[in-house]
């Protein structure tokens, strides 16, 4: 990076009368000084991160200077182009992204120095940037929230909040968006005198405005952090000092105050148990906790504050809740640690902070909520990330970008690119925390819990040290994490090569895909295991090493290691025990419990009674094993991991025998057991009872049961009033009906007895003694009622109407119409009972016993209902849309992907349109239209580039609706058919190559790629205008911007033409911002108000500031002049080539295909050697 | 001081009861509660520091105080109606104070005033002329009936409720050809979402309330505690409107507490300094 310094963000914000009701006008003005130290000579040209912002004015000590705005992921692909293939667009997307990555000293806001001062700069002294900005009604980075209810906007719970996914602080204020560039801060926010707002660092001072209405916040960050990891949150917040610590500050929105006590009571605890594990204090002298509406993510960790849903709080009644905000509350902290004081020093060491930061909570929920909840969320995170793994094809922590062959790509099975965290699926990212934290526990599998701890610890103590520097910046680089330091210092602490586990796990993407069979040898008393491996499904890789294997025998327990290698399939295990000779003998179990076994059911001449492979799960693998039902059975009833006893209830589904089904009902009724094994056996035994169907005896399963546990004695047919103080019992309580609707009886029909039974449970549901909230349970007993619902026996398609209605179903729906109202008078906690009754009307829907319509989803969906709620009726739509074809309804979502106010919604959308997609690459639907391609296009090519996880949603979208290639919906395009025809080639579209190619070509033919990137990203390059920029008169560059701005058409673009004329410079400073035009009489809601930076006595920290790694890359501006002549005429030549394309089609095309083997290792390894980074470019051709 | 009011009262009335012996019984009430009033307030005057008053005066006190009562009985009876009950409960006199412009904080440290005077009224009579003791039948003590007789009720209650509603309101409907089958409510977006969904209902207070008393203190403990931190610094920041809610009748409590937390957001917003650079240069 080129540049490093003191950044000084000033955001003023101030809110204006009220009265404003129906046109919002949200903005804020900013400015921001950036201290920087020329680390080289001829530093002409400085690029920082903007987005979104429009920038009047630029200084440089006191100088006017010039700057050029371009942003070349606004629109990634030209809009002319006909091309509609997701390859395409996957490469032109990277390079873009590429094109402004802040770690490859690019930037969208590129500052001319003026000429008056190369002097100044080639003495290497400090430049003082100052950036006057305003950013009206931002689409992404900030997130307004205002409710339109009368009153002011304190009174109305208005507050705003910055958001995003990775480093995306660019969206709101110009700065060097990268978590590698470290600087020490003084933020200012002017506010509404309602108003608190919250930031990084500690409030030093709130001073009035001079007209008392407002108010200034002075904050002061003296340790160094990264701009990615600012943060700001402002709204009339009610405020909470923590009574543990004071220095803990919480925040949430009016009203929600006992809520917020009680949610925040418990976080004294994870601090001390951090704190403790990592014998390291917080890094930061306060800590503020924030929750609020609309959230981005539910958890967002940022230096030395962290921002939370609102919809985590919660109050003492609720139990279900609980858990996940202590979690969500652990996660955050742990973050603070790993992620916002020490930062990474490029994307590709991302794993080491998010496998640290999710390892450590890990070490949290082992202590907070047991081994066996720890096993488990283990296993399951396991679970997930194989399951992903091999669906998608590998998950890479450490990408490694160095190799420059194609073949090297190493993410080629994915339709995105994982060389920068901006153009990843949000999915994919969310499987890579997961396989970091896991990786992360088998590196402490490896060298021990001791030594790992003292890494972390190390790790911090480094940085602390580090952070208290003053002046020399390269100690700063402390702070910074990187694969190769944390594996030196594992190394230097543990003195153990932990290097094959790293190759395989970090820089190896792939899981292992064990299938286990055995015999036993009963001459040999030997157990002949074997394991073979899939190494070559997608998604796999094959392992070598040790592999260990449990063994429980009549004698006891015995661990085996394993060396799985090559080509040994066979391993032979000696068995200790002769078998049965001694039948009265207690068994001994692994944790060295004896226990009495009925031996009936096993073989007589085997001694063994269960085998599980690798028991301790530190191979990330897919196990298949195979033994007989028996064994399984054993190893539910008498092997003490919760781990074991899961895996067995797995594997029980496949045998439906009665002595299954007992092994199953003993564990159900056993106390001891884990809730989450019993509420697991629940489902495995519904599904064994309905396969054995035909020969089940007695009541259906579970009903006995639970009328013993929590029915009356003397009336069994009522269930008792609810008591939850045991909460084993109660999510027992809440899961076993639900289980039991699963049951069909031989008509494959809910058995009646079983939906009275549930009837009567919701009848006799009584709550009044109880000390807990039963919303979560009463909610669950509607998904009982949707899962017994099983499809309407139809005769020839007649239409639903409520004559020919199942009287079952009216039942049903008698309970779901009573629910659904009384929630409006009574409504219950994150209302729960309306998300289940929506689930459940849209299953009776989809069951033929009700019409289909998504009328009252749709009505659900809107704008102003709970988050919960709208998601559910959303899942609806999208489940209506696939099972309709329904075009409106698909309209309908992508309208409101592109404008519901609510972030998270239009990701959730893409999210379920996705997961659940109306029609796929490979199928044949009416829908698959070029409209429709021509419109999701569209979104993810312009429409998203406000939000980068929406923009990788909508190529997910595109992905599992058109896959890779051009969608076959499509007609061909009118040469191409020639094209192929002539060279026998396969490839139906070719225009693509020439034209990746020749971006490509451009962008290699220039050695000193930087400013060149100017002229091919440029989504215009079409046009002439940047050509024709005199970059030596501000007045142009201001006009250049507007022309920009104004083509693409961007939402703050109206009150842009006010200032385009401006030619002096006194009327660069914006007087007012008026977000809206049609009302100019108005005051502006959010306006300006310029700030100076205090140059006196406080700045004395901000003031130095310089990077290690800063001198090489600066370099490349000083062959600018040169460069842009290179630029210009590629461009031309680009340019040209497009007309006579159809043409030239064919020697063209051979002309790149050469050019860019050539100029393949070329292309964005522009850094210096000196540097130590090397940026490659996504693969663009082939 | 007692007597003396005791006397005037039953002097000043004895004319009265005198002449109108001869009325029935419904008068004699009357007369009887108008005399009891005189005496509450000839007390009252008594304990007020007045000596002697002329009848006049007392007789308009008592009017005031007649009608005062009557509004009270008046207004809790249908306070009481209004919740369908018969018998009124305390709350509903709480109610009608309150809505009279009545300070109830107040009430009990009248009660417990000093100079308190005991009045001696008359003996009640034998408590069977007014207890009415019908016979009933043996009341259903049977678990199971009554936990069904509760659920039904219930439902009943429910379903006549959201019936209701649904019949006032806008209705949404799962079949096209019958909207009043299952009528739902229609939904209505609300402009803060996330009250509704988080806050427990206060139907959900109330039971906490009386499920748990023992840890309700508890709660009440941590949230005077929690007062008493957001009072910190209150007594130095008076002229200042700070963001933090202010509870000054809580502000003397535990001032050994309140200085130890030092908390950035609850110091005192700072005025403007007069002289402060405020051109950009």
């Amino acid at each position: 990076m080129p540049l490093t310094g003191v950044e000084t963000a000033r955001m003023n914000r101030k809110k204006g009368d009220k009265g404003f009701e129906s046109c919002y006008s949200l903005s804020l003005q900013g400015f921001v000084e950036l201290t920087i130290f020329p680390t080289v000579a001829n530093l002409n040209r400085i690029k920082l991160n903007s987005k979104q912002c429009r920038i009047y004015r630029v200084r440089i000590n006191d100088l006017e200077a010039a700057f050029i705005y371009n942003d070349p992921t606004l629109e990634v692909c030209h809009s002319e182009s006909k091309q509609r293939n997701l390859n395409y667009f996957s490469n032109a997307y990277a390079a873009a992204v590429s094109a402004v990555d802040p770690d490859a000293g690019n930037g969208e806001l590129c500052i001319k120095v003026p000429s008056e001062l190369w002097k100044h700069v080639d003495e290497l002294k400090v430049l003082k940037i100052h950036i006057n900005f305003s950013l009206d009604q931002p689409k992404g980075g900030l997130h307004f929230v205002v409710p339109s209810v009368e009153g002011s906007m304190a009174e109305r719970g208005a507050h705003v909040f910055s958001c995003g996914y990775q480093n995306s602080t660019r969206f709101w204020f110009p700065c060097v968006d990268s978590y590698s560039e470290l600087c020490t801060w003084k933020l200012e926010f002017t506010v509404d005198a309602a108003m608190v707002a919250v930031s990084n660092g500690d409030l030093v001072e709130t001073v009035y405005t001079h007209d008392m209405r407002k108010k200034t916040f002075h904050y002061m960050l003296t340790i160094p952090t990264a701009a990615s990891n600012i943060s700001l949150a402002i709204g009339p917040f009610e405020i909470l000092v923590d009574p543990y610590m004071h220095e803990v500050t919480h925040f949430c929105l009016p009203q929600l105050l006992p809520l917020l006590k009680h949610t925040t009571s418990y976080l004294h605890e994870v601090f001390e148990f951090y704190e403790e594990i990592l014998t390291c204090r917080y890094p930061y002298s306060c800590f503020k906790t924030v929750f609020i509406d609309e959230a981005y993510v539910e958890v967002a960790a940022y230096a030395s504050m962290s921002i939370f849903s609102t919809n985590l709080l919660h109050s003492a009644m609720i139990i279900d809740e609980t858990p996940l905000t202590r979690r969500c509350l652990a996660q955050s902290l742990a973050q603070q640690f790993f992620g916002c004081f020490i930062s990474r020093m490029s994307w590709s060491d991302e794993w080491v902070l998010k496998g640290i930061s999710g390892y450590i909570y890990g070490l949290w929920m082992k202590k907070t909520f047991g081994v066996n909840e720890y096993r488990h969320w283990i296993k399951e995170e396991l679970d997930r990330i194989v399951a992903y793994e091999l669906k998608t094809g590998g998950v890479l922590l450490h990408p490694i970008f160095g190799g420059g062959k194609e073949k090297d790509n190493p993410a080629s099975h994915l339709h995105f690119s994982i060389k920068h965290p901006h153009t990843l699926s949000w999915e994919y990212y969310t499987m890579f925390q997961c396989k970091a934290h896991l990786v992360m526990r088998l590196i402490e599998n490896r060298i021990s819990m001791e030594f790992m701890l003292q890494v972390f610890n190390k790790l911090l103590s480094l940085a602390s040290t580090a952070s208290s520097q003053k002046f020399q910046s390269h100690m700063w680089s402390q702070m910074l994490v990187s694969t190769s330091g944390f594996l030196k210092s594992i190394s230097n602490v543990s003195g153990k090569d932990i290097q094959p586990l790293i190759k395989q796990w970090v820089d190896q993407s792939g899981v292992v895909k064990f299938y286990g069979s055995f015999a036993f040898n009963r001459k040999r008393n030997v157990l002949e295991l074997e394991i073979k491996q899939d190494y070559t499904s997608p998604g796999t890789q094959k392992y070598v090493g040790p592999l260990k294997v449990t063994v429980q025998e009549l004698d006891g327990s015995f661990n085996h290691t394993l060396q799985i290698e090559e080509n040994s399939l066979k391993h032979d295990i000696p068995c200790h025990s002769k078998s049965r000779r001694n039948k009265k003998k207690k068994i001994p179990l692994m944790n060295g419990e004896e226990v009495d076994m009925d031996l009936s059911a096993m073989d007589a001449d085997s001694p063994l009674l269960w085998i599980r492979i690798d028991p301790d799960m530190s191979v990330l693998r897919k196990v298949e094993f195979e033994q007989a039902d028996f064994m399984w059975q054993y190893q539910l009833r008498y092997e003490r991991d919760v781990v074991a006893q899961q895996e067995s209830i797995l594997a029980l589904e496949k045998f439906p025998t009665p002595a299954s089904r007992l092994a199953l009902t003993d564990i159900l009724e056993q106390e001891q057991c884990f809730y989450r094994v019993r509420m697991s056996a629940c489902f495995c035994l519904a599904k064994i009872a309905n396969s054995m169907v035909s020969t089940w005896t007695g009541p259906p399963a579970m009903k006995s049961l639970f009328t013993r546990m929590f029915c009356c004695k003397s009336c069994p047919n009522i269930v008792k009033t609810n008591n939850f103080m045991s909460f084993q019992s109660y999510f027992l309580q809440k899961t076993m009906p639900v289980a039991m609707a699963l049951l069909r009886d031989v008509h494959n029909l809910c058995p009646k007895e079983v939906l009275t039974f549930i009837l009567d449970l919701i009848k006799y549901n009584d709550n009044r003694k109880n000390k807990f909230s039963d919303n979560y349970y009463r909610a669950e007993m509607i998904d009982a009622l949707a899962n017994s619902v099983t499809p309407a026996v139809s005769v020839n398609n007649e239409v639903r109407t409520l004559d020919n209605l199942n009287p079952d179903v009216r039942l049903i729906l008698e309970e779901i119409t009573r629910f659904l109202n009384m929630e409006k008078l009574l409504p219950s906690y994150r209302h729960t009972i309306t998300v289940s009754c929506l689930r459940a009307i849209r299953v009776l829907q989809k069951n033929g016993h009700v019409p289909s319509d998504p009328a009252l989803f749709k009505s659900y969906a809107e704008y102003g209902h709970f988050v919960d709620i709208r998601i559910a009726a959303l899942e609806a739509v999208v489940d209506y849309t696939k099972v309709d074809r329904s075009y409106e309804e698909l309209q309908w979502l992508l309208n409101m992907i592109q404008d519901d106010p609510v972030p998270y919604v239009r990701h959730k959308i893409l999210n379920m349109l996705t997961k659940n997609p109306p029609f796929t690459k490979n199928m044949e639907s009416p829908l698959c239209n070029e409209a429709l391609v021509d419109q999701l296009w569209k979104l993810m090519n312009s429409g998203t580039s406000h939000d980068w996880r929406l923009r990788c949603g909508a190529v997910d979208l595109y992905f599992t609706l058109f896959g890779l290639s051009r969608p076959s919906c499509l007609p061909l395009p009118e040469l191409g058919l020639v094209l192929n025809l002539k060279e026998k080639k396969a490839v139906l579209n070719p225009t693509i190559i020439p034209e990746a190619v020749a971006i490509n070509q451009e962008a290699a033919n220039n050695p000193s790629s930087h400013p060149q990137l100017v002229g091919f990203q440029n989504p215009f390059s079409s046009s002439q205008d940047e050509e024709e920029i005199d970059m030596d008169t501000v007045h142009d560059s201001q006009a250049f911007i507007s022309h920009h701005l104004n083509m693409l058409e961007r939402p703050s673009t109206p009150g842009l033409s006010k200032y385009r004329p401006a030619s002096s410079r006194s009327a660069l400073i914006p007087q007012h911002s008026t977000g809206c035009d049609s009302t100019p009489t108005t005051k502006p809601q959010w306006s300006l108000e310029l700030a100076r930076k205090g140059t006196g006595k406080e700045q004395s920290p901000l003031e130095m500031g310089m990077h290690p790694v800063a001198s090489a890359p600066l370099s490349v501006f000083t062959k600018e002049s040169t460069a842009s002549k290179h630029s210009d005429h590629h461009h031309h030549h680009h340019h040209e080539h497009k007309k006579k394309k159809k043409k030239h089609k064919h020697k063209h095309k051979h002309k790149h295909k050469h050019d860019s083997k050539e100029k393949d290792k070329e292309p964005f390894t522009f850094s210096s050697p000196a540097s130590g980074r090397s940026i490659r470019s996504p693969s663009l051709s082939d | 001081m007692a007597e003396a009011a005791a006397t005037a009262g039953a002097g000043g009335s004895g004319t009265r009861s005198g002449s109108k012996q001869s009325t029935n019984p419904a008068d004699n009430y009357h007369l009887a509660r108008r005399r009891t009033l005189q005496v509450v307030v000839s007390s009252l005057l008594t304990e007020a520091g007045f000596e002697s008053a002329e009848k006049a005066s007392v007789e308009t006190l008592t009017e005031m105080l007649q009608s005062y009562i009557s509004e009270i009985g008046r207004s809790a009876k249908s306070y009481c109606e209004h919740t369908a009950r018969t018998q009124p409960t305390l709350s509903d006199i709480v109610v009608t104070l309150v809505e009279m412009g009545f300070n109830v904080d107040t009430l009990p440290a009248y009660a417990k005033r000093s100079q308190r005077m005991v009045i001696t009224a008359p003996e009640f009579p034998d408590p069977h002329t007014y207890i009415k003791t019908p016979t009933y039948r043996e009341p259903v003590s049977d678990y199971q009936v009554l936990r069904e007789k509760a659920a039904s009720q219930r439902r009943d209650v429910e379903r006549a409720l959201t019936r209701f509603m649904a019949k006032t309101g806008e209705t949404q409907s799962l079949f096209k050809d019958d909207v009043s089958t299952f009528p739902l409510i229609a939904a209505r977006p609300f402009t803060i979402p996330y009250l509704t969904a988080l806050l427990p209902s206060e139907l959900e207070m109330q039971q906490m309330e009386e499920t748990d008393s023992s840890e309700q203190d508890e709660q009440t403990d941590t949230e005077n505690l929690a007062l008493h931190i957001s009072m910190e610094d209150s007594g130095a920041e008076k002229e200042n409107t700070s963001v933090l809610q202010q509870n000054p009748s809580l502000s003397g409590s535990r001032n050994g507490e309140e200085n130890i937390i030092d908390n950035p957001y609850l110091r005192p917003v700072k005025k403007p300094k007069i002289r402060r650079k405020k051109s950009l240069s």
